[in-house]
Order: C-alpha cells, then structure tokens, then sequence
C-alpha cells in the first residue's frame, strides 16, 4: 500500500511547490518564502506568494479532489464507468443555477450566494434526473438528456447578455482558477471539507450498491435511498466547485477510473485516492495553463482533458475488458 | 419456526401471467422444494416470497402476518435470500463480497459458513476470477451467514459439483434441525430431493 501512496503524496507536495514558485513576477529569495510562511509577512514577496499563488494552488487540490470523490459517487451509484456529474446533470444545473443568480444581479461570483445558486441548481438538475429515470442505466441517458437541455440554455443566456459580466460568466465553459482569492477559499473548504467527510462516511453502502438492488433489499437498505444520499453529497461538491471555479471537464470522470485501477473498488479508498488523482490531475492542468506560454493563461478544462485522457485511456487499456 | 401461506397468488410479469391462482403453504422448520417445468413461475413465485416481485393478487403471509405489510427492514431479519445465476463484475474479493453490509452478528459467522462451504482457499481472491459454481457459494454465504427464521433459494445446487452439493445440503440439513424454514427452487426430478421434506409443484401456464 505504501508503495502506491507514496507517489501520491510526494506528487502532490512537489506540484503544490511548483505551483507556489510559478508566476508572471519574479520573487526575490522565493523558495525561503515559501519553506518560511510566516517570513516577514510585509514584504511583497510573502504577498505574492501566499496571497495569490497559494490560494489558487489551494483551490486547485480542493476542487480537484471535490471533483474526483464527485465522480466517484456518480460511477458508484449508478453502476456505471460512463456516469460523471457533466452526464448526470448536477454539473450543467449548478452553471445554470449561478447563471441565473448572477444575470439577476441577486450574486456575485465566487459569493456565498453563488455558492447556494449552485447547490440549488446542482440539486434540482440531480433530483430532476433522479426522479426520471427508472433504472440505474435510465439515470445515464436521461442525466445526458437533462444535461443537453440546461446547458443549451447556459450557452443561449451567455449568448443573448451583451453586458460586461457576460465575459466572466463565459469562463465557465472551460472554467479558470484565476479569479480565485483567499475569500473563495474560506468558503469553499468548509464545505468541500464535509463534503467529502459524509462522501467518506457513506462509501461502504454503495458498495453494496454494486451487487443489485435486489440483493441490497434483502439486507433490508433501500438501494434507491442510498442513491439520493450520494447525489445530494456529490450535487453539492459539484456546487461548491463550480461556483468558484467554472465546469472543469473529463476530471471528475477520468479520476475515479484511475483509482480504481491503482486501488481497486472499494468505494473508502475510492473516495481517498479519487480525491489524491483528481488534485495532481488540477494542480497539474493550472501550473500548464500558466507555465506554457506565460504570461498567457489557457483555458485549464481544455488542459485536464488533455492530460487526464490519455492517462485514462492508458489505464483502461491496461485493465483489459473488465472495469475494476 | 415460520409457516409460509402462499393463498391464491397470481403474479403478472410483463402482461403475462407467470403464476396464476396459485396456493400452498410451506411447513415450519422443514426443507421444502419448489420444483415445476420451465416456465412454471418458479422464480417468480421466489422473488415474491422474497417482497422483490409484487403480487397481481391473492396473498402471502409469514406466520398470518401478510407480506404487503411488512417493512423491507423487518423483512430482511426474518429472510435471507440467494438469487441464481450470480454473477460479480467488480474486482472486490470475495470475503469483501460476503461480508458487504452485513451485521456484527452475521459477520461472526463469517469463517464457520466460509469453512463449511468450502470458500476458505479462495477468500482472498477477486470476484471476477470465479467459476460459476464459485459464484454461487458466495452468493449461499451471504445468505447462510444471516440468522433469520427462514431462507429462500433459488437453484442453489444448479451449479455445484457432488461435494460441494453435498456440503450445501448437510449445512442446509443443519439449519433445518435448529427449527429454520428452507425453500429451494429446484430444477431436479423429484428424485434427486430426497434430502427435502416437502415438494411442492408448479404447473407450466
């Protein structure tokens, strides 16, 4: 076990120290900064530093792990390696549900409002799938259906608005750390935090999940009733993700298939270790989207896409026809 | 000890009529089969035993307590049941997989049903890799190792090679003495259920 986690661990420490050396400014006597956080705390450098960059290497591991114990969830409790929050529905309802918020000037983005315009909108969408759907497989092609129609509507608003704050609702198509601050941050991990916690605290139901809901009946659970309990948890991690950052695609769907491979199914350590592969998967697409061509920012969903599909498709590859 | 009344039970299964007007009652701490054509409603007839499948009419009762009025909590301390044709597609092993939500007081039981199935030497290996027969002891396990009054089987020996039947039907003969109720679906002449109490027959519809 240690064998597989030590790299884990030791790739999160090396990106997350990449990411706070990384910037368009040059810092004097940086990495003292860095290894001294509490090092003259006046000074431009320790601004810079623990200011901008940490909080934005601090939302990279949080929402990459939300992301990653999000998806999960979704696999878990559908039964499925296709399902993610994108075809579920809960990610286009919480864009939708800011959206909303923010077109009717009630929030602000990256607000504790934005956040509850998500939740609200993640849950809806969920519940909405939820409710129609009849069978594990229906809650895949009628998540994809309710997904398609809200997010043709996100992208028909966005389109219609002219006003200036259209440009910083469009960052949602590919969603951007950029604009995250240490106000976000207080918001966000308070509740990415618990979330992850009940995530970790239900885990063991859903994989009893995996037998059938028959066999989950005659124990006496009720398999639908653990469904509605994941999807509210992972509704709202999505929430919280996404009202801070934008839909960061392919995430939440290639880090748990990672996991699986290295750790196999059981849903505790696929809650620990999706959270660990989504937040290097993160960490790394923002420190490309800054590194590669500076001072240029690129879109950061196009980056995990690009980086977390063809670890993906290397790792299924490898695991043969079944899905682990 | 659990008298099962099955009272003029029809069951409907995609508009057809699988079981149709059907009655018997099943004897307290005896092993009763279910035996029937293909196509008779035998698993059928099982899975509503079980509260999985509802019933068009008529009734089921366990000790005059109708079925329809029993939670699937309460449902799951007095039945255990194990389904046919099992199979698993995620690599858990198979300790993972008998022990997957059961109580502290089934998990106890954990290595006696193991050992008593023989499924010791193979507890550390992954689901996926089974036979069919393999499977389905896994499947028994779940079951067995729960302490209700009465266990419902579907095809458990369909399967099993002659020790591993024999195996089945001592621990089975087992439970019997200690006053539990056991229905089997069988696929068997009758025959090869002298180890049974009771046959009971399903006409082909």
């Amino acid at each position: 076990m240690i064998k597989k986690v030590l790299p884990l661990i030791l790739a999160i420490v090396a990106l997350s120290l990449f990411g706070l050396s990384l910037g368009a400014t040059d810092v004097p006597h940086m990495w003292q900064f860095i290894f001294h956080p509490f090092l003259d705390s006046q000074s431009s450098a320790h601004q810079i530093i623990w200011q901008i960059r940490a909080p934005r290497v601090a939302a990279a591991l949080l929402v990459g792990a939300a992301l990653g114990i999000s998806g999960s969830m979704a696999q878990s409790s559908t039964n499925n390696p296709l399902a993610d929050p994108a075809i579920l529905g809960t990610s286009a309802g919480a864009s939708l549900g800011v959206l909303i918020g923010v077109v009717t000037n009630i929030v602000s983005v990256g607000s504790v409002g934005a956040v509850l315009c998500a939740a609200i909108g993640a849950l809806a969408a969920t519940l909405l799938t939820f409710s129609l759907a009849r069978s594990a497989l229906q809650l895949i092609t009628i998540g994809i259906g309710v997904s398609a129609i809200l997010n043709a509507i996100v992208g028909l608003t966005i389109s219609a608005i002219s006003r200036p704050e259209a440009r910083s609702i469009s960052f949602w198509s590919f969603g951007s750390l950029a604009l995250v601050t240490p106000k976000n941050l207080m918001i966000l991990a308070p509740i990415l935090i618990i979330g992850s916690i009940c995530a970790w605290k239900v885990a063991p139901r859903l994989d009893l999940l995996s037998l059938g809901d028959a066999s989950v009946r005659h124990i006496g659970f009720n398999a639908q009733r653990i469904r509605l309990t994941s999807f509210a948890i992972l509704a709202t991690l999505v929430a919280a993700s996404v009202s801070t950052v934008g839909s960061i695609a392919f995430l939440a769907l290639a880090a748990p298939h990672i996991a699986r491979f290295i750790f196999g199914p059981r849903n505790r350590n696929l809650v620990v270790y999706s959270a660990a592969v989504g937040a290097i998967i993160l960490l790394l697409a923002d420190t490309a989207s800054r590194a590669l061509i500076p001072p240029l920012e690129l879109p950061i969903g196009l980056l995990t896409s690009l980086i977390g599909a063809p670890i993906l498709i290397l790792t299924l590859k490898r695991s043969g026809d079944v899905w682990r | 000890m659990a008298l099962i009344k099955i009272d003029d039970v029809t069951i409907v299964r995609a508009g057809k009529e699988v079981v149709s007007h059907f009655s018997a009652e099943i004897a307290p701490g005896k092993i009763t089969a279910i035996i029937g054509p293909n196509g008779s409603g035998k698993t059928s007839l099982l899975s509503a035993l079980a509260g999985d499948l509802p019933i068009a009419s008529g009734s089921i009762s366990f000790d005059g307590k109708d079925l329809s009025g029993i939670s699937t909590q309460e449902q799951a301390k007095i039945r255990s049941v194990v389904q046919q044709n099992r199979n698993y597609w995620l690599s858990y092993t198979v300790r993972e997989v008998i022990e997957m939500g059961q109580d502290e007081e089934s998990l106890q039981r954990v290595d006696h049903i193991m050992s008593a199935l023989e499924i010791n030497g193979f507890a550390d290996q992954k689901v996926t890799t089974l036979s069919g027969g393999e499977a389905q002891r896994i499947e028994i396990a779940r079951a067995l190792i729960r302490d209700t009054d009465i266990y419902l089987l579907d095809e458990p020996l369909s399967a099993q090679d002659s020790g591993s039947k024999q195996r089945i039907i001592s621990l089975l003969s087992e439970l019997r003495d200690q006053g539990k109720t056991i229905v089997i679906i069988a696929h068997i002449d009758k025959g090869a259920l002298t180890w049974c109490d009771q046959v009971i027959e399903t006409l082909a519809q």
